[in-house]
Order: C-alpha cells, then structure tokens, then sequence
C-alpha cells in the first residue's frame, strides 16, 4: 500500500511541474536560412537596446505548414507565440477567429502614424472593419523581367499592353529560332497552387476584371473571360508560354527557366532579381524589371504578396510585444532588411533612400508596382476559394475547358461555398 | 452466501477495470462521439457554429480531393497489404528452419518496425533525394537508367516511394508474425505427408496454408486497418503531394482540421471510421464463416 | 536429396537478403549522421566527423535534448500506467466470474482498430478546455489509451498460464484479493509485464500523430514531430543534422529491442496468434 501511496505522489508531482511553464516573449518567424539570420541579429539588437530579450522561433519554410502550426497555437489560446508573421491571405480568417489583438490602441497611446506605410494596403489589408490588426513587414508584388538585351537588339521598348508582349515575343522568338531551339516568349506561374490565382488575378485586374464584386462573388465577367482566355492563348494558340506552364510552372521553376537565358518576359516576385544578378547567371546584367502590362483599356495591377506581423490575443507580453512591431517597422531596420536580404520594405520613405536607389535600380517601379497593387480577396475562408479557382484555371489553361465554362463552375462552387460560410 | 459472494465478486471486478473504463471512455469513446457530433456542425473558427445536419457529407461526394483521397488510400491499402503479406510469407517460410545468429536476424527484422516512422520517413526522403540520394546514384551507376528518377515529384514515383517505404517497414514484421505462425506448426506433421511422398508444393498448400490461416487473417485485418489509417509517411514523406496526389484520408481530415475547419475535417475523420469499421466487420464475418 | 539443397540455398539468400533489406536504410542513416558533406554521392567526398552529434546537442534552438527528455518521460509514465491498469483489469478477467468478462477484452479489441484521425479532433477542443495543451498530461493520457489494448491482451495471456491454484492456496490463507494480486501474480508474471511494459513504450515513443496536433514546441513535444520537422538553422536542408537527431532520438528504442528482442517477439506473437 506504501509503495502505492509513494508512487502516485510521485506521478502526481510530476504531472503538475510540468503543467508549469515559465513566460518567455517568443516571435514566431518563417523563411529561408539567409533570413533566419537577419532575424536573429535584428533580435539581438533589439535586446542590446531595450534589454527585452525575445525568442525567435523558426517556423517551417513552407507557407501551409507555418499556418497550421499557427492555427492550432492560436486555436488553443497559447501564450506563445507572441508575434508572428502572416501571409497576406491570413490576415482576415486570424481576425474573425478573435486571435489578434487590435493595434488601434498602441498607435493611439504612441502616436504611432501609419501614414508612412503604403495607404492602400494598409486599408485593404491591415485594417478590418475599420479597426487595425496587423502592421506589414515586408511586401511583394507580381513584376515583369524582361531580356533588355534582346529588346534593344530588336527595337522594342517594354511593352505596355498585353498585345504588345504578345508581338514582341512572337517577333523575337521568330528571329532568334535559329540560334536557340529552346526559346520562349512569356513564362509564369501557372500550376495548381496558390502561385496561379496571383497571376489569374493579375491578368483579370489588369482587364478591369475581378474575382469579388461589392463583397459578392461575380467571377464569370466578361473582362474575366477575355483575360482567362489570353492566357489559354498565349500556351496553346501563340505558343509563346511553353506546355509545362500549367504542369510544373511555379516560382523557381519560372526563375530558373528564365535565368538559364531562354526566355523573353518573365512574371515573378521580386525575390529573382538577386538571383538573376549572381555572378553565375547567364542573364546577368541583361535583365530588366518594368510594371507588368495591361490590357487595352485596362489598368496595370501585379498582385499583392508580403508578410504581416500580428499581436496574439492570447500573448502576455504584449506592450512589449508593441515596441518589437515598432523597432521591425522602423525605418533603420527596414532599410536593413532591403540591403542585407533584399525584402522590400513596408515604409514608403525607405524608397526614397539614396542608398536604396543606388542597390535597386529598379527601385521606383517597385514602390509604383505596391502602390498600384491588387490583394487578393479578403475573406476568412480564402484559401478554400483559392483551391476552386486553382483547379478550375488550371484546366482552363491545360486545354482541358474553355474559359466560360471553367469561370461558370468556379462561380458555382465558389457561390456554394460562400453560402455554407455565411453566417 | 452464494448470491452474496457474486455479488461482491462483480464488484471488485468492476472495480479492477475501473481505471482502465475510465481512461478509455474519457480519452476515446467520447473524443470519438465529439466527432461524430462535431461532423453534423459548421465548426469553423471564424465564425459560429451552426447545425447543419448532414450537409459537411453532401459536400464530401462531391469534393473532388475527398474523392481523390479516397481512391489513394484504398489503392495503396490494396497494394501495400498484398505486397506485404505474400513477401512476408515468403520471408517467413524461407527463414523456417534453425539459423545461426538467430539473435541478429530477429534483431535486424525489428528495427525497421522499431523505428518511428516519422524518422524512417526522412530517411526515406534523403534516400529519394533526386540530386544525392543514394537510389538515384545506384540506379545510374548500375545503368538501369541515364537520367535521375524523380521519385518524389510524380504521381506514380510517389506512389511507389509510399507503398516501399512502407514495405520496407511493414514486411519484416509480418515475417515475425507469420514465423511464429509457422512455428506452432508441428514438425511431425511434415514427416508424415512427406513419408506419403507429398513433395515441396503439395506440403505448402494442403497443411502450411490451412494451418496458418487463422494468424494470416489476423495480420491481414491489422494491416488493412492501418493502412486504411496511414497518416506518418504520407505527412514526413511526400506531405500528401505532388499537388496532392498522396493525401491520404487521414491526412486529408488532418489539413481541415489545421486549417481551422473543424466541422468539414470531422466529417471525413467519420468517413474513415466507418471505412475502418466495414473493413473489421466484413473481416470478422469471414472469421466466423471459416469456424 | 536435391531438394535440401534447394532450400538450404533459397534459405540463405532470403535470409541474407531480408538482412540487408532491414539494415541498408538504418546503415545510411548513421553513414550520413557521421558525415560533413551529405551530398558526397554527387561531388565532394564523405568527410567524416562528428559535428553534427556535437551540433544538434549542443544547438539550444534544436531543442533536440528537450524533445528526448519529454519522450522519455511521456513514454515512460504512459506504458507504466498502461501496464498497471491493463494487468488489474486481465487479473479480472482470468480470475473472476463478472458480466464483462469477454466483452471489456472484445470492447478494447475494437478500440484498438479506431483511426487515430477520429479521435484527435475531438480530443484537441477537450484538450483545450482542460488548459493541457502543450503539456505532458495531453499526451499521456491518450497514449495509456492506445497502449492498453494490447496491453490487456498480453496480460492476459500470461495470466491464464499461471495456475488458478496459486491464488486459491493463498485466499484460503487469508489474503485478499488485492494482495494475491500484487504479491503472488505479479511476481510470477514479470515476463509478461516486462513484455507489456516494453512494447507500450516503443509504441509510445513512435507515435506521431497526437504530439503533431497536442503539442506546440519544446515545452511538451516529442521526438518523431521534432525530426519530422526539422528544418535546421542555417544552410540548406541539413541531412547531416537530421540523421545525426535520427540517431539520438532512436537509443532509447534500440537499447530496448537489443536486449529484449525474446520479449518483444513474445509479446507480438502472442498478440496475434492468440487473436
């Protein structure tokens, strides 16, 4: 009976130390090795200068998985983490699950201004319902690269219009055929992932298009149709986009494709540049960035991408956690963050740095691209809506459906799917 | 004196299980119940919950990736379980007889199954690494192809990389359980029949067979069940791609489940409970059936 | 004539085989842990070192040694209470005449078939409410569940073999049931409980799904989900690291199979042929 007695207490003890866990002001942050670092010194400066020390969590690389571990975090009202990043197209299923804290009355108690971040995003991303949740940290946006070599060769500005790359492409692979079996006019994004609803979005906007309309799903527009069928065209018709467009196209893939020196135009984030710019890249110093084009009387529009910070509800450092979200968005750190790992900044004045210019030469059209650009829409239950539109424009572009029937079923389920989240 | 004594019997029984119906009731039958009623819900994080009867199951038959999911799993269950039983009868009947290093061998046939499968999933994905992996390099060296296999990049190398891993975990075990099978065979039976001039297959088919078809139903039930179940490889190994080609079921419930849809994940997570209890009782009738 | 040699030389090639079937991934995994250039297959060659044993042990941030010590305990405190209870309840079963009888052993047999997947939903939002989350109670509990099927089935097994006569010597002495139990069955089963014992924990040490969902970070996190999701800190991804943790992570298990594989074997056997 003894023995009994003693090892249940035991257990008993045990069980209850370790129920206990000491506070620690934790950030969760995601990303490529390279970045990790920035964070880790950005972390310990911060502690030099305030004396708070804060863990820095590495989450996984990929987007879904960074998710997940956030959701069942914040799902089970954990302290940790504290702050953390968000994709763009988080941010409003975070604050219909009550896990962010407002921001509004930080900026109110510091003066706090968030005039210095680019308006449009801030009110189409970062504010719900008139309240702010999230401060952007790094943004990106959908650009065009272009072969400045060979459009001088040939006596071609960079195309403004869609019909115009279509042309110029066309032209260029027509003369350069003989030199290069391999060469295509326009890569981008186009496989079943979340990459192809960036890009659909793009062409569709820059048609006066749209995916919502007044809150309401209305995909099957017209501008929507002439939009999805040009980019069924540029594949199949012109030829101008190669067949594993819609099969492996993502973003390395796009960026390799282009880097290997066989590819007119290309669509991708700003990451490439870097990339394209390294001392063993065959399109070195041939590369140049522009806005991506319009259609005739459209407006050009590259889709908004980024990552956000938010505040957990949940956290028990947050006043802490307020002067972290201010050191990561002051201007000293942001234009760290451009130099050192080249994540473009959420603050507009870093833009206009003579530093930053001289790094970035493609600098103003990138702050013009993020001032023009187009989020994705704002609903908790995006990425369910993400998977029907994926599915559906892949097909289209794959050959596999014409553009009204692909945009007919993706109204069908999409309205279906709104109606069983509606509340 | 006698009533009484049952009585009291009946008590202290119920109070040695007592433990043991309490955790299980708490930690299982109700987490299970939670489900089945979570399933006839919205139950998603953004918004209230709201009942809605069986319409998470209307939208599953018409859930493309549900349906997808549900073709994987069965395939793989089919192929993985055949592929395993007969390779571990094989195995089995070919280590039937003494061995010297005994303790080795049985040693080397558990340490695949002793090794969690999270981390034998990475060692896979090393294994399959299309630029370094060792597969790659051997099949080259060897000349049986001039350009490296994307094991993990297609559909069917996925496929395949799922269901070796798997056998390679899963095949020693049944060896050892279909070993001990064989041995409750006695030998006596093998010297008579061979007296009676039965040779290699008729000695197989007319007493190995029959005599162990009682352990090859039960590992036949086990593993049809765990594969119905798989969640480990498919996540470590492939995380259910590419494009979602390997979701299994229960990975499949598991991505609602994380992404703050709890209603829609639990409705699949009772679809994979009434798949895994069809399965268990259509094994059960074939059980009864033989008896 | 003949066919002996047939088989003898079928039966050194499976044997060999098999051998080098099992053993080939477990060998790649310690030739990578000890190397420094984890793709010397294409360029490079092996550099032999021991840095990343010296890197993952000593990276606070990998928190590989905070993963092992709560798969330790967890693992440990589950298969001991598992074992304690499924022994009560076969001890039960063997000896006494009740109505549940058959059906607990059949109920716990049914159990032992649920998908995980079915279970784990519910159990995070009840996790949640009891404020366990990210705690060791989350993962014990469900883990003496799982475990205790089997369990149950061993114990019984090794039960029925102990004569009946044994305790009907020591009641008429007196004793109580309680006491025939723990001074005369247990002693005399200590194989049996070592069985049970050492299976439960290898089961859960492995078990992978529940930490994922239960679990948050070093606090409570166990070591299947921690190598599952390692990503290393720094550099591309870091296989030497991985196999390295692989290694540690897997000690325990192999200690365990090592010096009681006669057990372990046992157990199973008995599992499936009395079933």
């Amino acid at each position: 009976m003894k023995k009994i007695i003693t090892i249940l207490s035991c257990c008993l003890f045990l069980f209850l130390s370790c129920t206990e866990r000491k506070k620690e002001f934790t950030i969760w942050i995601g990303g490529a090795p390279n970045e990790i670092t920035f964070w880790e010194n950005v972390i310990n400066d911060y502690r030099k200068e305030t004396g708070i020390t804060v863990q820095l969590v590495r989450q996984p690389t990929y987007s879904d998985q960074r998710r997940q571990a956030l959701v069942i975090s914040l799902q089970a009202k954990q302290p940790n983490p504290d702050l953390f990043l968000m994709d763009v197209i988080w941010i409003k299923q975070f604050v219909q699950s009550e896990w962010l804290e407002p921001l509004d009355s930080f900026i109110n108690k510091n003066n706090f201004s968030t005039d210095i971040f680019f308006k449009r995003i801030i009110e189409q991303v970062n504010k719900i319902n008139n309240t702010l949740y999230s401060l952007p940290v790094f943004l990106d946006v959908g650009l065009l690269y272009y072969r400045s070599d060979l459009l001088s060769k040939y006596g071609f500005d960079p195309p403004e219009t869609w019909s115009e790359l279509l042309n110029i492409s066309l032209k260029i692979i027509e003369e350069e055929k003989n030199r290069n079996n391999f060469i295509n006019g326009f890569v981008w994004q186009g496989a079943q992932y979340e990459g192809i609803v960036c890009t659909f979005n793009e062409f569709i906007s820059s048609n006066n298009g749209s995916i919502m309309k007044d809150e309401i799903l209305k995909i099957n527009q017209q501008p929507n149709v002439e939009a999805l069928t040009f980019m069924q065209d540029i594949i199949h018709k012109y030829r101008i986009s190669p067949l594993n467009t819609f099969t492996d196209m993502k973003e390395e893939e796009v960026r390799r494709s282009f880097q290997s020196g066989n590819v007119v135009f290309e669509r991708n984030w700003s990451y490439a540049w870097q990339l394209h710019q390294s001392d063993d890249s065959p399109v070195k110093g041939k590369t140049k960035i522009t806005i991506l084009p319009h259609f005739k009387d459209g407006v050009s529009s590259g889709t908004l991408g980024g990552w956000h910070v938010g505040l957990s509800r949940f956290s028990d450092f947050k006043e802490e956690a307020w002067e972290l979200i201010k050191f990561i968005t002051s201007y000293k750190i942001q234009k760290r963050m451009l130099m050192e790992i080249g994540w473009n900044p959420a603050r507009t004045d870093v833009y206009d740095d003579t530093e930053a210019q001289e790094e970035i030469p493609h600098i103003d059209i990138l702050k013009n691209s993020l001032e023009n650009s187009d989020a994705r829409p704002a609903l908790s239950f995006y990425p369910q809506l993400s998977q029907i539109i994926q599915r559906f424009v892949n097909n289209c572009i794959a050959g596999r459906m014409s553009p009204e029937e692909a945009l007919k079923n993706i109204q069908r389920e999409g309205v279906e799917l709104m109606r069983l989240y509606d509340d | 004196m006698i009533k009484r004594n049952t009585v009291r019997e009946n008590i202290e029984a119920y109070l040695y299980n007592l433990p043991l119906i309490l955790i299980v009731s708490v930690f299982i039958l109700f987490p299970v119940l939670g489900t089945l009623i979570t399933s006839l819900f919205r139950d998603v994080t953004f918004l209230s919950s709201k009942f809605i009867a069986l319409e998470n199951f209307v939208r599953l038959f018409s859930d493309e990736h549900f349906l997808h999911s549900v073709r994987f799993t069965l395939l793989f269950t089919i192929v993985s379980v055949a592929i395993e039983l007969l390779a571990g009868l094989i195995f089995a009947l070919v280590l039937n007889e003494t061995l010297p290093a005994r303790a080795f061998f049985r040693i080397a046939l558990l340490i695949p199954w002793v090794i969690p499968i999270a981390i034998s999933g990475r060692i896979w994905e090393l294994l399959y690494n299309y630029d370094y992996g060792i597969l790659n390099y051997i099949i080259i060296s060897l000349g049986f192809a001039n350009e490296p296999v994307s094991w993990l990049g297609t559909t069917t190398g996925a496929f395949f990389s799922i269901v070796v891993s798997d056998a390679w975990k899963t095949i020693p075990f049944m060896s050892v359980i279909i070993l001990a099978g064989l041995s409750t065979i006695s030998d006596e039976l093998y010297e008579q029949s061979k007296i009676d001039g039965a040779n290699l297959f008729i000695r197989f088919f007319k007493i190995t067979l029959p005599l162990l078809k009682p352990v090859l139903i039960v590992a036949l039930l086990f593993r049809t069940i765990d594969a119905i179940r798989i969640f480990d490889l498919v996540y470590v190994l492939t995380g259910g791609g590419p494009g979602g080609s390997t979701t299994s079921l229960s990975l499949y419930a598991f991505n609602y489940y994380v992404s703050g849809d709890f209603g829609y994940g639990s409705a699949v997570s009772v679809v994979v409970f009434i798949l895994a209890s069809l399965l268990a009782a259509f094994y059960l009738k074939t059980v009864n059936v033989n008896r | 004539m003949k066919e002996k040699h047939i088989i003898l030389i079928l039966k050194t090639i499976g044997a060999v085989s098999l051998a080098l079937f099992c053993l080939f991934p477990f060998a790649w995994m310690i030739i990578i842990s000890l190397s420094g250039n984890a793709d010397f297959l294409t360029e490079g060659d092996l550099q032999f070192t021991f840095k990343n044993y010296f890197e993952v042990i000593t990276y606070e941030s990998a928190h590989l040694l905070d993963y092992l010590r709560n798969s330790l305990v967890i693992s440990l405190t589950a298969s001991v209470s598992a074992t304690l209870f499924a022994g009560l309840s076969a001890y039960s079963v063997s000896r006494l005449k009740f109505k549940g009888r058959i059906l607990i052993p059949l109920l716990l047999l049914g159990i032992s078939m649920f998908p995980q997947i079915s279970i784990v939903g519910y159990l995070f939002e009840m996790m949640v409410n009891f404020g366990w989350i990210n705690t060791y109670p989350a993962l014990i509990f469900p883990y003496i569940t799982l475990t205790l099927p089997l369990a149950l089935w061993i114990m019984i097994s090794y039960f029925e073999q102990v004569t009946k006569e044994l305790d009907e010597a020591a009641l008429a002495d007196g004793a109580t049931r309680l006491q025939v139990f723990y001074k005369i069955i247990i002693p005399v089963s200590l194989p049996g409980l070592a069985t049970s014992f050492i299976l439960s924990f290898i089961f859960c040490f492995n078990e992978f799904l529940f930490s994922l969902m239960l679990t948050i970070d070093h606090n409570a996190r166990t070591i299947p989900v921690g190598i599952a999701l390692f990503e290393g800190l720094h550099g591309q991804v870091p296989w030497g690291q991985i196999m390295a943790s692989s290694v540690i992570a897997i000690i325990p298990v192999l200690f365990l199979i090592a010096f009681f594989q006669r057990y372990i074997i046992g157990g199973l056997t008995r599992g499936s042929v009395k079933g």
